[in-house]
């Protein structure tokens, strides 16, 4: 029993983690329709940038580090719309020339972090100490904390989208294109606006899947297919089809794990990721932002 | 108000638009007719820049547009309602037409003209809680018309504001076209097939065949052989 319910907070855990790292992919999908083949790799570069201010050491805090990384992907995301993406849209076959271009991109900077930060393993310390004991149970209070971060993000995310000028013209875009035209608003400008904004979250989920797990120049390719599993799983496009679908598969993770040995996790997920493909593409909560 | 002068346009290598000159002033309704796939959606999709002309001028107010993008001609005073309505098909009534006040312009008068927009539609009104994926044809061409009144606009492009609609909401919709002329003095530009009823809104109408515009007619002279004639 005690392993089971220790299980399944585990599974919660890692299944917000993997959420979160889902939904800048959710984000671009939902607006641009571009599939961003870099995703894992903007994680990484996220966590790396928090790394390196809180290893610079002294005075300089986590705090410091996360927001340092969320300006700093921000600025790239508007960027690499406004010279690369947004041109490519302006072609035909964009939609796979974007895949493309992005996938090669995001090759490029995984060996520029290699060259960086060399391929040996970091890890970004546990944001709280501490342990919580509930019963048989203990959570460690970091794990809580991220469960917590991830929760506030989303309903922030929600509130953003749903009441602010900016997220309604990203879900009226998202919605339609014309209909986005029709009314008035400028396209481009809010595309750019949805990469820094995608970037930002991605480079954040990337600091907090560096607390739990542990930051090599690599490991953004494993956390991109997970991202991968999940937006189809809940609706390319939908954040909240993110978390619904980030929860379940966490705990299919740790159920696996638990009864029949974590190499079953992927083949058990990916036998899910192709079921729910075959049968709803659109995914199980169809594609709403 | 509007003033075009030897437009072209293209599809690919197809050339839908061939030299079309025309003048919408102030106030007045302008009705556009022409058989189906003769260039006059694409005209309405040219003067509010979702499609670019290759060829001649586009004034609106002696400003040429023709090069804008579509959000800086909405923001002057360009509103055009497509045939397809492409509503915000997961947002409500109500947030779909708060997004219709999205340009910078329209934004300090957003409660004036809802409350102007809810009084052509009450409809609207009662539905306003709705999202728009649940409403019948009718109510959502009259979200696609309030939406864009809710820009402010001071010219009014319709794409057959009537097709597949029931007569009974045919007349709503045509009768509120005349309500916003009248009122707000919005300028008209509609393109219909509906002759009749269109006629009896219009102070003017061309006709566009094969991107040409064939003639031009006050109300006053217009002689409805003349125009189903030039249908076949």
């Amino acid at each position: 029993m005690t392993s089971f319910l220790n299980a399944i907070i585990s599974g919660l855990i890692s299944g917000s983690l993997y959420a979160a790292t889902a939904l800048g992919l959710t984000i671009i999908y939902g607006v641009s329709r571009v599939f961003n083949f870099g995703h894992g790799v903007v994680a990484v570069m996220g966590a790396y940038l928090a790394w390196t201010i809180l290893s610079a050491g002294g005075q300089l805090n986590m705090l410091l580090g996360i927001l340092v990384s969320l300006v700093v992907l921000y600025i790239f995301g508007t960027l690499v719309y406004r010279f690369t993406i947004n041109p490519l849209m302006k072609k035909p076959a964009w939609d796979i020339s974007t895949v493309l271009f992005l996938l090669g991109g995001g090759i490029l900077l995984e060996n520029v972090l290699l060259q960086i930060f060399g391929p040996r393993v970091k890890s970004i310390p546990l944001l709280v100490e501490g342990n919580l004991k509930l019963g048989p149970v203990a959570i460690q209070l970091n794990d809580l904390f991220l469960i917590v971060i991830v929760l506030v993000g989303i309903v922030a995310l929600n509130l953003f989208f749903k009441y602010t000028r900016l997220g309604q013209a990203m879900q009226s875009i998202a919605q339609s294109i014309p209909g986005a035209k029709v009314v008035g608003i400028d396209i481009e400008r809010i595309f750019g606006l949805t990469f820094g904004l995608a970037f930002a979250v991605t480079g954040f989920s990337g600091v907090l899947l560096s607390t739990k797990y542990f930051l090599n120049p690599h490991i953004g390719w494993e956390w991109m297919v997970k991202g991968f599993v999940i937006v189809s799983f809940g609706g390319l496009g939908s954040t909240n089809g993110a978390i619904f679908a980030g929860l379940i598969l966490g705990i299919v993770e740790a159920m696996v794990t638990l009864y029949i040995g974590a190499i079953w996790v992927w083949p058990i997920w990916f036998v899910i990721f192709m079921v729910v493909l075959l049968i709803r593409p659109q995914g199980i909560l169809g594609g709403r932002l | 108000m509007l003033e075009l002068n030897g437009v072209d346009g293209y599809y690919a290598d197809l050339q839908v638009l061939r030299q079309v000159s025309l003048v919408v002033n102030s106030g007045e309704v302008v009705a556009m007719f022409g058989p189906n796939g003769h260039g006059k959606s694409t005209l309405l999709k040219t003067i509010c820049g979702l499609h670019q002309a290759s060829a001649g001028s586009i004034k609106f107010e002696g400003k040429e547009i023709s090069s804008l993008p579509s959000h800086k001609i909405v923001e002057m005073g360009i509103a055009y309602i497509p045939e397809e309505r492409h509503l915000f098909r997961d947002m409500t009534v109500m947030e779909n037409l708060k997004m219709g006040a999205y340009n910078r312009r329209a934004r300090p008068s957003t409660q004036q003209n809802l409350a102007f927009v809810l009084e052509v539609f009450p409809r609207l009104a009662e539905r306003k809680d709705q999202l728009t994926s649940t409403l019948s044809g009718g109510e959502s061409r009259m979200v696609a018309v309030a939406r864009g009144l809710m820009s402010e606009p001071t010219l009014l492009m319709l794409d057959e504001p009537s097709i597949g609609l029931s007569p009974g909401m045919r007349h709503v919709v045509f009768e509120s076209i005349a309500k916003i002329n009248r009122e707000k003095k919005i300028t008209i530009l509609i393109v219909e097939q509906e002759i009749r009823n269109a006629l009896k809104l219009a102070n003017r109408i061309y006709m566009l065949k094969k991107g040409q515009i064939l003639f031009e007619r006050s109300a006053a002279d217009v002689n409805v052989e003349e125009i189903e004639k030039a249908y076949f």
